[in-house]
């Protein structure tokens, strides 16, 4: 394959790019203020579908051209200008439009303009994607649309969790519909991979539509409960252009968890065993001083290439391929992400541009390295001892062991050396992925109003990988009467995503009316399997073993009608019939309708000469969403499933793998979203200060619900059913400004804040949902879906205090006042969802420099500090035998007995932060000439500061349970881009 | 340039009648090699006797994929086994064990062994579930498997012969089920293989109700059943269903307020005649090997199999012998398990029967470990206190270790002959008839000379001397809160052990703690159920 890459790479640069034909018409195109030629405008004869675009310097040239006609010269961004051709050379001169009300949006099949736009709809365009380090393709978009919270994990190349307007379902999935260039994606994670956008290239996303409200999501019907988010790769132009971006970084340890250090550490232990706790001993101390949280952390470079060449081929296709290769060692040592894409993109048209086809065709590779979370055996490693033993039979690491009167060498109830645990272990994985499509749109000769369009989707993710273990380790298996023989297993996992969508739009405009009416159908299917060989070394591990999992199969018809009346009143109705092969089939079918108004109140009279309001737009939606993506892929079926190797029982002398009936649920059917949303787009003095309003309100209902069923009718004691209704509203403002817009200084800002609140008004029967499980007793969660609650609220006991205001070990309020202190006395205290988000760009440029940082605050979010609530008790000075250290947060609640205080509200903490995501500084070079590359250098810090009152090592953590996380690093970067 | 135009719209619309008739594609079957069609899965012969081990499996296993996983949810898998769930509601709720980690199952353990839960404790839903997933499995057994389906198959040549023992067997595990949730639960649904699928809220059985329904039940079966100690080993027969309904008999003071020694008796001679015998060494009914060795074959009347390497789960066993190795002890060798470092002990009172001069310290049924150590547990968290023990062992009888160092290989022995000896001695001394004080003695003495104790006198047949020896014989073999219950024990003042009623020393907790609340939610999903007085 890296043979195919190299091929179609010298065939972009070898072929001639372009070759010109006749002219009859010739000039340039510039850009107003500062004479820049503009490549790749696109000057069409008005009433013929001929045309041309500009090159590099923004030259054209068109030939057939009768003196009369009218060229139409428009260029994303600019206003679009008509000119009357009356002589063989005409320069064009194209003004910024900065209302950009042309800006056109992707949508759900099809495409609008901010202008045209009825639904709460936000598009992140390349020039406001976040700037920095970024790997993964959700990091773009961090913080820059009200209503969407993103959440990135610290591994490299990691995941990221994203919400949309808080979510909708309670059992079922809350992660947005994600289409790339038409083709939905599924959001499960191959085996091997590091997340489900980890493959694909930042650099080759054109945009991001997010769609929010139900008017512009119905349309995908049955998945678009938590909102859509539509990635548009970037496509052929056809000027040649070159690219070549670098990055380089440099990542550091920001922060880490306060725990005792080794001579803190010796001074506690003889203060306590002074203090009378038994069990410890100052015999057990070593002599050694580590610091193991610094020990199982690197600092490391990281290092982000990308290449991508734009151009004719064969002077008919516009193409562009693109060359992507992203090297991240992560925080943790051992811990590694590597990606190396190929994006190619060709974009031709035929038949007097009746047929334009798009192809995308992406093959990715990851590789990867996991380290495991070693974290906990960091913060409880006694530090008064070694990383290294040269006594030791472990590999010469210090690890707590004995030998057994068989003189085998045991290890001992204690934790294991972290730093050994990550250097031991090798766990690779390699993850090739293809995807893309062809979209096929045909605008028919004898009726040029319509449109077929067929698009054709795949993805196929092919992962696979091993997990190897030192023979010397001492987390490795040791059969009885052995020595330890490290481990091994290999896995691999297979998905495949395939799509046909195929639909007619027909275009007509009329005197005052604008009709447009999409129908159509949409095919896809999911596939997946898995294989381990589970442990090759452990001979009572589970025998190696395919996974097949069951197909998924959606299927749509869709339609939808956009009605445009005196350019002023635009609505929009929708429609979809979804089936899924998750129900049964009477079950299986759901209708999602939607419909939007839309009012340019700027544009009447009244307001149409305000100085003041530019614009004014008032939008009306309303939809109907479904979500039936729940892990039961046909509950509705009988079905038995069969023990593996470990779950066999023994008759006699043979073994039988168990067989066990499945639980039927044969009424499940969708769940269903109403969506209400009332948006108000404004522009203000000429547009110089922007944004908009929306108030939603969503309410879910039938929501699939994993609940109780009564028992000995079914073949468990919980199943999925339609009960529970949710609520959630909320409103989000953006604005936005060029405050100072001069030749030499541009000041740009951007400021969106969200208040949102979700509610479960009913739940089956009234009965609480036990969720968020923690660590520190097996089987304990500390979350609780309540009705009248927000979802995942902390279910907790009251602390007591001392009147000096210090916690009172294992005292609680007996709130339900019957004399007993039990579970019952748990009560709600807060949730880990924020009631107000809020991001801020600046993007600031002074002649050549460019200078642009974005803060994030979420307010009113709290966490469950596990860290400290399973870790911080002086007992676990002694919990194994070894000594065990822990965070000094301990000094401050005295706390000694962990299944005391375990459920307390005291370690409910106010995690309410202010981050600063990204700073970055850059540079662009005078060009020598107008043949010269266009170079900007810049430099920047990603994860500047954190503002919080959070105990813990960082108040993001997804979900509200902290009980440590993969760090984020704080990386220092320097960056060039070439342009050619 | 018009026919290419006709041929794409052709090509095109071509493509939309193709997909339109996919939409059967929505009709999804299972891939996967362990999963079937329920129709398919019974087309093949060995089907019956795969889901009849699925039945049994579930006394031991909690799902199908391993360890971890679960038939049950709410639950920690581990935590909701059957015999696991069946031990912490019998035995770490009364006098004999404690458990160290007690915020595990999030409180749940904590409350069971103070005697402070409450219809909320996942411990008791796990139990509740699990039992009556038992009910479920047998259901649907009994559905798939009349001799109508059977023929329609074409299955009955090569499954008729065997098929009246399967359906009979999974009928007593059904009945072995509600004995136990009526033991503990005093009530539960009712649900029978004539009720559909689903969604079905099957109405309230009192204690009356399930005694006459698992009596009749058990009765019905008998001549079905293989006769005891015919069976293979792991399998259920005759002697089973004796011992459940001996037990019934001996408790019904406490079930339906009648006296039915007489009853227990006659049952308790059935199994005594029935060719079983005491295994020479005591300890040989704990061991790794206690599937096929002399226990196996002449003590052991119902053992729920575990394996290492096949029977992979985190049950009653593998509980206790990782419980058992001490936190100061390094005698996960011996014990050949790999240890929790001292997730279990004993109480005084437990550890004072074998100590306070009733029986010789040299009672080989004594396994306590006390070097080191003090008999007070005044902090339960400090696992360096109180006494240990050692009884059940994950090594053969040939002293090599079980397969895994995790997952046992030992059997819990669910009901064995010692216990018939015992059951017998009581009913007498209540007054059944049937059998003779003599013999009562003779029954007792044998376990006595089999554990080199000391031998007792007709004079020594008490009631306060049988719940003891009943102790002292069947310590954490699930019976203990059933015995003290039965003896006026267990709730009530008349008896404060260690922790009782989550007080150090020990507080009265109220008679209505002789039987469980319904768990909360096993009552939401099913209203017919009523909670219990008291809670």
């Amino acid at each position: 394959m890296k043979n195919f890459r190299i091929f179609l790479f010298s065939v972009l640069f070898l072929f001639p790019l372009a070759i010109f034909a006749q002219q009859t018409v010739k000039g340039k195109v510039t850009e107003a203020t500062s004479s820049d030629g503009l490549p790749g405008v696109d000057i069409l004869i008005k009433g013929t579908t001929r045309g041309a675009s500009t090159d590099f310097d923004g030259n054209y040239v068109l030939e057939n051209v009768k003196t009369g006609d009218i060229l139409v010269v428009s260029y994303l961004g600019f206003k679009t200008q008509e000119i009357t051709v009356n002589s063989t050379t005409i320069n064009i001169m194209l003004v910024e439009d900065t209302e950009s009300l042309d800006e056109v949006i992707v949508i759900g099949y099809g495409t609008t303009t901010i202008k045209d736009a009825t639904g709460a709809v936000s598009a992140i365009t390349e020039d406001d994607f976040n700037q920095g380090n970024i790997v993964s393709p959700a990091s773009l978009i961090t913080g820059r649309v009200a209503g969407v919270n993103v959440t990135t994990d610290g591994t490299p190349g990691g995941g990221s969790a994203i919400r949309i307007r808080g979510g909708a379902s309670l059992g079922a999935s809350n992660d947005p519909l994600i289409v790339i260039d038409g083709l939905p994606i599924s959001n499960s994670t191959a085996g091997g991979s590091r997340s489900i956008l980890a493959s694909l290239n930042p650099n080759d996303i054109e945009s991001f539509s997010v769609l929010k409200d139900a008017s512009s999501t119905a349309i995908y019907g049955s998945r678009a409960s938590n909102g859509v988010i539509i990635i548009t790769t970037k496509k052929g132009k056809q000027s040649f252009q070159a690219e070549y971006n670098v990055k380089v970084g440099y990542q550091t340890l920001a922060n880490k968890i306060d725990v005792f250090s080794a001579d803190e550490f010796r001074d506690i232990i003889t203060s306590r065993i002074d203090g009378g706790q038994t069990g410890i001993s100052v015999d057990q101390l070593g002599t050694a001083n580590t610091d193991w949280q610094d020990e199982i952390y690197q600092e490391n470079i990281t290092i982000d290439q990308n290449v991508s060449v734009n151009g004719m081929l064969y002077n008919k296709v516009p193409t562009r391929l693109s060359i992507g290769h992203t090297k991240q060692p992560g925080l943790r040592k051992t811990s590694k992400f590597e990606r190396v894409s190929s994006s190619l993109a060709m974009n031709p048209k035929f038949f007097d541009d009746h047929l334009k086809v798009n192809l995308n065709a992406n093959l990715n590779f990851e590789y990867n390295r996991f380290a495991d979370g070693v974290e906990g055996a960091a913060l409880t490693m006694d530090p008064t001892q070694p990383i290294y033993d040269s006594s030791s039979p472990f590999g010469g690491f210090f690890e707590y062991w004995y030998t057994d009167s068989a003189g085998y060498a045991q290890t001992m109830n204690a934790p294991r050396n972290p730093v050994a645990s990550l250097l031991q272990r090798e766990n690779k994985s390699n993850v090739k992925r293809f995807y893309g499509n062809v979209e096929l749109d045909y605008k028919f000769h004898f009726l040029p109003e319509l449109r077929a369009v067929v698009n054709l989707g795949y993805d196929e993710i092919d992962g696979g990988g091993y997990n190897k273990l030192d023979v010397n380790s001492a987390n490795g298996q040791q059969p009885e009467g052995t020595d330890f023989l490290g481990d091994y297993s290999e896995y691999t996992s297979y998905k495949k995503n395939s799509l046909v969508d195929a639909y007619l739009v027909y275009n007509k405009e009329l005197e005052n009316i604008n009709v447009e009416v999409t129908g159509g159908y949409s095919y896809q299917k999911f596939e997946a399997e898995d294989y381990t060989t589970n442990s090759l070394i452990d001979p009572d591990d589970a025998e190696a073993d395919y996974t097949t999992y069951a197909d998924v199969v959606l299927i749509g018809f869709f339609g939808r009608t956009n009605l445009s009346f005196f350019d002023k009143y635009l609505l929009t109705l929708s429609y979809r019939r979804d089936g899924t092969s998750r129900f049964s089939k009477d079950n299986r079918w759901g209708n999602f309708p939607a419909a939007a108004f839309a009012w340019q109140i700027g544009d009447e009279d009244f307001l149409k000469d305000s100085e003041t309001i530019s614009k004014l737009k008032l939008r009306l939606g309303w939809g109907v969403t479904g979500q039936q993506d729940i892990d039961a892929a046909y509950a509705y079926l009988g079905r038995y499933v069969t023990g593996t190797s470990v779950s066999q029982y023994i008759f006699g002398n043979s073994t039988y793998p168990i067989a066990n009936p499945q639980s039927i649920f044969e009424d499940i059917k969708w769940e269903e979203t109403t969506t209400y949303n009332v948006g108000l787009d404004y522009g203000l003095f000429d547009n110089r200060i922007y944004g908009s309003l929306e108030f939603y309100l969503k309410e879910s209902k039938d929501l699939l619900s994993e609940v109780s069923v009564a028992d000995g009718s079914n073949f468990s004691n919980v199943g999925w059913q339609n009960i529970g209704n949710f609520t959630s509203k909320g409103i989000e403002f953006a604005i936005g400004s060029d405050i100072i817009k001069k030749e030499d200084l541009n000041v740009n800002v951007n400021y969106n804040v969200t208040f949102n609140q979700t509610e479960i008004d009913e739940l089956a029967a009234g009965q609480d949902i036990d969720t968020g499980g923690i660590d520190g007793g097996t089987g304990s969660s500390v979350q609780v879906h309540r009705e009248g609650f927000a979802p995942y609220s902390f279910l907790v006991y009251k602390q007591l205090y001392t009147t000096a205001g210090d916690p009172i070990e294992g005292a609680y309020v007996d709130l339900n006042q019957d004399g007993v202190i039990n579970t019952d006395d748990r009560y709600i205290y807060k949730k880990p969802t924020a009631d107000i988000t809020m991001g801020f760009q600046t993007n600031v440029n002074y002649k050549a420099f460019d200078l642009a940082f974005n803060l994030r605050a979420s307010i009113g979010n709290y966490m469950y500090n596990n860290v400290n609530s399973s870790r911080a008790q002086y007992n676990l000075l002694q919990a194994t035998e070894a000594l065990g250290n822990m965070p000094t947060s301990v000094l401050e609640s005295n706390f000694n007995e962990t299944s005391e205080v375990l459920l307390s509200d005291y370690y409910v903490e106010n995690a309410s932060f202010l981050k600063m995501d990204n700073v970055t500084l850059g540079y662009t070079f005078k060009q020598a000439n107008e043949d010269s590359a266009k170079i900007r250098v810049w430099t920047g810090v990603q994860n500047v500061f954190t503002i919080t009152n959070y105990s813990g090592l960082d108040p993001e953590v997804f979900g509200g349970i902290d009980n440590t996380i993969y760090p984020r690093p704080r990386t220092f970067l320097l960056g060039a881009n070439f342009n050619f | 340039m018009k026919t290419i135009n006709l041929y794409k719209l052709f090509l095109i619309l071509g493509v939309i009648v193709f997909t339109v008739s996919c939409t059967d594609d929505l009709d999804v079957i299972p891939q996967d090699d362990d999963e079937f069609l329920s129709e398919e899965f019974y087309a093949q012969p060995t089907a019956y006797k795969q889901a009849l081990a699925g039945i049994y499996g579930n006394l031991s296993l909690t799902g199908t994929d391993g360890s971890g996983s679960s038939n049950l949810e709410g639950i920690d898998a581990g935590t909701s086994q059957y015999a696991r769930t069946l031990w912490y509601l019998q035995d770490l709720a009364a006098d004999e064990p404690i458990w160290s980690y007690e915020n595990d199952e999030g409180g749940a353990v904590k409350a069971i062994q103070r005697n402070t839960w409450s219809s909320t404790n996942s411990i008791l839903l796990g139990f509740f579930s699990r039992a009556m997933f038992s009910v479920a499995l047998t259901n649907e057994y009994l559905r798939q498997t009349t001799p109508e389906m059977l023929e329609a198959r074409g299955h009955t040549a090569a499954v008729g012969g065997d098929i009246d023992a399967y359906r009979a067997e999974a009928r007593l595990l059904r009945a072995m089920a509600y004995y136990h949730l009526m033991d503990l639960f005093g009530k539960a649904a009712f649900v029978t293989e004539n009720d559909p699928v689903g969604t079905y809220q099957g109405p309230e059985y009192n204690r009356e109700q399930l005694f006459s329904y698992i009596e009749s039940e058990l009765i019905a079966i008998e001549s079905d059943l293989v006769d005891a100690r015919s069976n293979e080993y792991g399998r259920a027969d005759k002697a089973v269903a004796w011992m459940i309904l001996a037990k019934m008999y001996l408790n019904a003071e406490v079930y339906i307020n009648q006296d039915k020694n007489t009853e227990c008796i006659t049952y308790c001679n059935k199994i005594l005649s029935s060719g079983y015998s005491l295994a020479s060494d005591y300890e040989l009914n704990f061991l790794a090997d206690n599937d096929s060795n002399e226990a196996a074959q002449n003590e052991i009347i119902f053992g729920l199999v575990n394996d290492g390497v096949v029977t992979q789960n985190y049950g009653a066993t593998t509980v206790i012998i990782n419980g058992e190795v001490g936190s100061l002890e390094s005698n996960a060798a011996d014990l050949g398990a790999e240890g929790w470092g001292g997730a279990l002990r004993v109480r005084k009172q437990f550890a004072q029967r074998f100590l306070n001069g009733d029986v010789p310290t040299t009672d080989q049924r004594n396994t306590l470990l006390t070097e080191g150590r003090e008999i007070e547990i005044t902090d339960v968290a400090d696992r360096d206190s109180g006494y240990i023990i050692t009884k059940f062992k994950n090594v053969t009888s040939t002293g090599s270790a079980g397969s895994d160092p995790t997952f046992v290989d030992t059997d819990f022995p669910m009901f064995r002959l010692a216990d018939v000896n015992l059951m017998y001695a009581e009913a007498v001394v209540r007054g059944g008839s049937g059998g003779t004080i003599a013999e009562a003695v003779d029954y007792i003495n044998d376990l006595r000379d089999r554990a080199n104790s000391t031998q007792i006198s007709e004079g020594n047949l008490t009631l306060d001397f049988i719940i003891d020896e009943r102790s002292r014989e069947l310590y954490w073999e699930g019976h203990r809160r059933q015995d003290l219950v039965r003896f006026g024990l267990f709730s009530g003042g008349n008896y404060n052990w260690v922790w009782k009623g989550g007080s150090a020393n020990g507080i009265a907790i109220g008679s209505h703690m002789d039987i469980y609340p319904i768990p909360a939610n096993n009552m939401t999903a099913n209203p017919n159920l009523t909670q219990n007085p008291g809670y």
